[in-house]
Formats: structure tokens, sequence, C-alpha cells
């Protein structure tokens, strides 16, 4: 499967958009940890900005950035958004609540669900083709590429993918230890355009061993399933034949190159 | 956007109307309720419930212990039910474990067990009982993983949770995966089981009866959940049942209430008849989304009525199987091909005065009537909403 890249969107500690990542990808920058600061999409309303999780917020900044990369209007893509635990925060809420008086908001619930952030953002961006949302546990940044890819290419349309992790309090992150944010958001496009950064091939293939993480990268994003897909960008920095094994199971990887 | 049908080999599906596929169409015939008033001990809210009793004593195999909570247990009565496994089993020694993917969908996985640790927190502490498992129990891809295990499958697998549409969404991914050549086949469907986050959550909202759920009626009052799951296995190519389309949109309106005039709804109807390469004409009954609420049931409706008109006859058996959430896709689909299968269009036993402001078809009795194509509908929270067309191949 070939796909086009059009643009990309980064948010992490010390990574607050696609230049500074490109920098540290390629090298011309060291890595410097700096915190992140709180996320406040122009595209959502006050009163949704309000309402919407931290994790619906910044998966939509992040979104944001790769829109204003791109000349191709966000009603005219479909959405897959992928995270391993989109909820996060609201869970815990929820389950505190459950716990004692059970007495939910139904704001708090309706953000429960793990297409929040996609919901959210088809509201502020009026985007009204399909929208996925895919879990993947760990292994979610591949899964979500390849369902962003296969929609690409069988629907020719232009796909935004956002794959996020959103740090989780106690004692949920005793069990599931997502400290830090890091989002990733593409653009991806069905066959290259004028504006095309890169064109990827994806590949299925069985895995031989762990896959190694960046060494730049910070031990503590291990456990978040979208810092996976900084292999993938940097083989944007990366020649022809630049390439990133990506985990899709115990068993199997998705190989991208860039072609 | 046109599609070559898929095949669907085998199928199968679970819920309060009855275990398997015999079970759910002699409900279905009878219009009998799998519903009843809540008798949970953990959740005594004043409504009703479709719960199924016998996935709560089911035992998991030894070696996948980890994964043991109320959803993967329903997972597992429900594939061995109506030779489901055998039929992956001999897909798999034919394809190979790799060329079949694995996609189901869910909206609150095994959330129940972590519901029930926060119950259970050191008081000192905070922390968790030490045996609670996240990632094999809670993740929403943990049924996933678990029923990939137990199928012995390794293709491509992951979850999809866009709330009540999960389940049909799992159909389209198939379908992509299949052509784009990353499987041969695939199993989809999807588990849901009941817990507390649903049970408070959709009571906070003032969208569940306090009576049983009457989708359709002028006195609707509101939804019934249940729990379900279900299984179906596709594979590239023309068979006896088949999936001939399916659309998918975003309403882009609100979080939790649908467009009014069910324009998201419209859009996937049509699009799932593009890629189908049908007419409305050509389409002989509807299975709805049909959750008894009041402006669902309005939206949807009108969503229809814009469409089809009143020459399609629709009805929503959710007055059979409850609400399941995550797990309506998979069950109304396998709805639609029991439908198919026995020529039998469900009715929607539980409505008793169907409200004309709905305007389509509704159809509250069934009926013996030669099917050759059907759709479903599922509709879900953040305006997301997927449109089935099953039919019968030539």
């Amino acid at each position: 499967m070939r796909i086009a890249i059009e643009a990309v969107g980064v948010l992490a500690p010390g990574l607050p958009d696609w230049d500074s990542t490109q920098a540290v990808l390629a090298g011309r920058q060291p890595f410097a940890s700096a915190p992140l600061a709180p996320c406040a999409p122009a595209s959502l309303p006050p009163a949704e900005r309000r309402r919407s999780s931290p994790t619906v917020r910044l998966a939509i900044a992040a979104a944001e950035q790769a829109l204003q990369r791109t000349a191709i209007p966000p009603q005219d893509m479909a959405l897959v958004f992928s995270s391993p635990e989109a909820a996060g925060v609201i869970t815990h809420q929820l389950c505190e609540v459950l716990a004692g008086s059970r007495e939910v908001s139904p704001t708090q619930f309706h953000n429960s669900v793990h297409n929040a952030p996609s919901g959210y953002y088809s509201i502020a961006m009026n985007a009204k083709l399909g929208a996925t949302s895919v879990c993947r546990g760990p292994w979610s940044f591949a899964a979500g590429l390849l369902g962003a890819a296969v929609q690409a290419l069988c629907d020719d349309v232009p796909v935004l993918y956002v794959c996020y992790d959103s740090p989780l309090p106690a004692p949920l992150s005793d069990v599931m230890p997502v400290l830090e944010a890091t989002v990733i958001a593409l653009v991806i496009a069905p066959r290259p355009t004028a504006a095309t950064l890169a064109a990827w091939r994806l590949a299925v293939a069985p895995a031989e061993g762990d896959v190694a993480w960046p060494g730049w990268m910070p031990g503590a994003w291990r456990a978040n399933a979208s810092a996976r897909g900084f292999a993938a960008l940097a083989t944007l920095s990366g020649g022809a034949g630049a390439s990133a094994a990506l985990p899709l199971s115990t068993e199997l990887n998705v190989q991208v190159a860039r072609c | 956007m046109v599609m070559q049908p898929l095949a669907v080999l085998s199928y199968t599906t679970t819920s309060a109307a009855g275990l398997g596929k015999a079970d759910t169409a002699r409900a279905l015939r009878e219009e009998r309720s799998g519903l009843a008033p809540n008798d949970l001990p953990w959740a005594p809210l004043e409504c009703w419930i479709g719960r199924i009793v016998a996935a709560e004593s089911v035992a998991l195999p030894e070696a996948l212990g980890a994964f043991d909570c109320r959803n993967n247990r329903l997972a597992l009565l429900a594939l061995e039910q109506d030779g489901f496994l055998d039929a992956v089993a001999a897909a798999r020694a034919r394809l190979g474990a790799g060329r079949i993917a694995v996609f189901l969908g869910t909206s609150t996985s095994g959330i129940l067990s972590t519901e029930l640790a926060y119950q259970g927190r050191d008081p000192a502490t905070g922390s968790l009982p030490a045996a609670f498992r996240y990632d094999t129990v809670h993740n929403l891809d943990a049924t996933t993983e678990f029923v990939r295990r137990v199928l012995g499958l390794a293709g491509p697998a992951m979850t999809i949770s866009t709330a009540c549409s999960s389940s049909a969404k799992v159909f389209c991914l198939a379908e992509r995966f299949i052509r784009q050549g990353l499987a041969d086949a695939a199993v989809v469907g999807g588990v849901d089981s009941l817990c507390h986050t649903t049970l408070y959550g959709f009571s906070a909202l003032q969208l569940v009866a306090p009576d049983i759920c009457r989708p359709f009626d002028t006195a609707r009052r509101g939804l019934t959940i249940g729990e379900a799951a279900g299984f179906a296995l596709l594979e590239r190519g023309a068979g006896a049942l088949q999936l001939m389309g399916y659309g998918e949109t975003s309403d882009a309106h609100h979080m939790s209430a649908p467009h009014p005039e069910g324009d998201g709804a419209r859009r996937a109807m049509l699009e799932a008849l593009e890629r189908a390469q049908l007419s409305a004409r050509q389409i002989d009954y509807i299975n709805l989304h049909g959750t008894a609420t009041p402006a669902n049931d309005r939206a949807e409706g009108r969503a229809v009525h814009g469409i089809f008109g009143t020459g399609t006859p629709c009805s929503s058996t959710k007055g059979v199987t409850g609400h399941t959430l995550g797990a309506a896709g998979i069950t109304e689909a396998a709805i639609a091909l029991l439908s198919l299968e026995h020529d039998f269009q469900p009715g929607s036993p539980t409505t008793r005065e169907v409200d004309p402001e709905t305007q389509c078809a509704f159809t509250p009795h069934g009926q013996a009537r030669k099917l050759a194509r059907v759709m479903s509908n599922s509709f879900g929270f953040g305006g997301n909403n997927c449109a089935l067309v099953f039919g019968k191949g030539a």
C-alpha cells in the first residue's frame, strides 16, 4: 500500500510542533523536555472547550497543527483517531463517582466514550465524513495507521489520522503508566499532491524480536502507544528508502518505507 | 464508491433474546422479549435490562485466565454457539491463521472489573486491589485480543470503539482490509456487557425508560440497556449471504443528541446504497437503530422516510434484545442475516401505537416475506453513523 503524507502535527513535552520535532529527529537539535502548555484548541467554541476533556483538547490541538499545513479542507477528510485509552481521566472520575454517590454527570458520561475526541473534532470542523476511533492497546499507532491507509485508498479520500496518549491519574496510572502526553496527527492522501512531504509504502510483516525505541526519546514515553509513531516520522527527515518498523501485535509489524 | 460483495460464511448472536441463532430467531418469530425488570444486585435502578445470566458462570481457558471478566465470559459463550469455532477453524486451515483479521467493536469492554476495583481501593493508599488487571480486562482491546487468541488467529486485529455504531463499523474495516490485500478473511463482531458506567450514565442523561423500551411508540420514554455478543466470518468473494454495502458518516452536530432531521443517518444510508449499487426500492426491510428515545427515533424515522418514503417496511428489534450499545451493530447485523435466511421480517413486539411523527413505514408485527436485501442502521454518540446492506447471493 502506498499513501502520501501531506502534513504533520505533534504535541509532546519538549516537542510543541512539527518543526521542533523534525529538528530533533534529524539530529539538528538535542531533545530537551519542557512542560506542555495546556491545550486550548481555537476551533472548539468556548462552551465545548470547557465541557471537553483534556484528551479531547490535546487530540484536537495536534490536529489543528496538521490542518494549518495543508490546503485540504477539513470537511473533505475522513477521520481515523486511535488511542490505547482515550477516556483516561474521565474513566477515573466516573469510577470514583460510581464507587460512591453514583451521581454521574451527563457531560462526564458522554465524554467517557472512546470516540469523544473525534466527535468533538467533527463538530468543531463541521467534518461530516466517516469517523472511526480505534484501540489496539500498545499497538494502537500501527493499527490506526493501517485503518487510515486502507480508508484513504479504498474510498479515494484524504484521511486525518490522530493517535494520542493522555496522562492518567493514580490509581489508574499504576496499571497503565501513561505519565506524559504524546500526540501525532497526519494528513494522509491516497496519492501524492504538489504539497506531499513524502510517500510511504506500508506492509504488514512478521515481527522479528522487539522493535527498539528511538535513542533520544524519554523512557517514560515507552508506555505511550502514540510514541511509536516517532520512528515513522523520522523517515520524513531521511531520504528515499528510509524505513521504520511499527509493532502491530506480538507477531506482526507494520513496515513503513519512504518511497 | 462501489464494493464487490463479501461472503458471510458463518455468524452467531447471543443476547437476552437467546443464545445463538435458533433461539434468537424463535424469539423474533414468537415476538418474545428477552428483557426483564432490573434484578442486578449491584445496580439497583428502576428500569428494565437485557441480562445474559448464562454468561456469568462461564469459565475461561486456564491459559487465558488473565482475561477473566464479564465481557470476555460473554464473548466466549457467544463464540461457542452455532458452530462458529468450527467455521473459523476450517477457514484457518484453508487460508492460514495470518490471513484472517479480527476486528471487534465495544463501548465499555470489561470496565465493570475496574468499577469493582474502585469499590475495593485501599482506604489508606487509594491503590487498586493487587489482583486487578487493566490491559487484559478493561482496555478496549482486551476482548479483541482474547477472541483472537481463542480463535488461534494471527492476522491484523484491532478494536473499533465509536459508542453504539462500533460493531457495525467493523464490517467496513474488514471490507477495506480484504480489498487492500491485508487479509483474505476477517472475524468481525462486538461484545458489550452490563456495567455501572452505562446504566448510571444513560440514566443521568435521562435516556433510560422506567418501563420496557418501546421503539417508535408515541409513548416511548427511552432505551433499555442490554448486553450481547456476536460474530461473523467474512471472506473475499460471493456467498449465499453477503455484505453488499456500507456507509459511514458524522452528524457534526452534538455529542449525545442526533441531528433533528437525521441528516447524518440519511447520508450513511445513501452511501451504503451507493456502495451496494442498489436503489432504495431494492431494499426489502430495514432493521432500524430504533433505541426508543424520543429524539433518536424521530430523527431516524424522518431520515428513513426521506429516502424510502413509506415503501420499505422497517422495525427496531431493541424491544427484544435491548440496546446492546457497542454490540448493537453485530446483534442487528445478525438479525438482518437471520431475516434473509428465514424470509422473515421481524417486528417490534413492545411497540403499541406507532408515532406518526416518525413518518417511515414502521411495522410492529413480524411477518413471513421473501427478503432479498436488507439494511441495518447503527448510530452512536459523537454523531457517529453506520448503515450496512446485506443480501442473498445469486
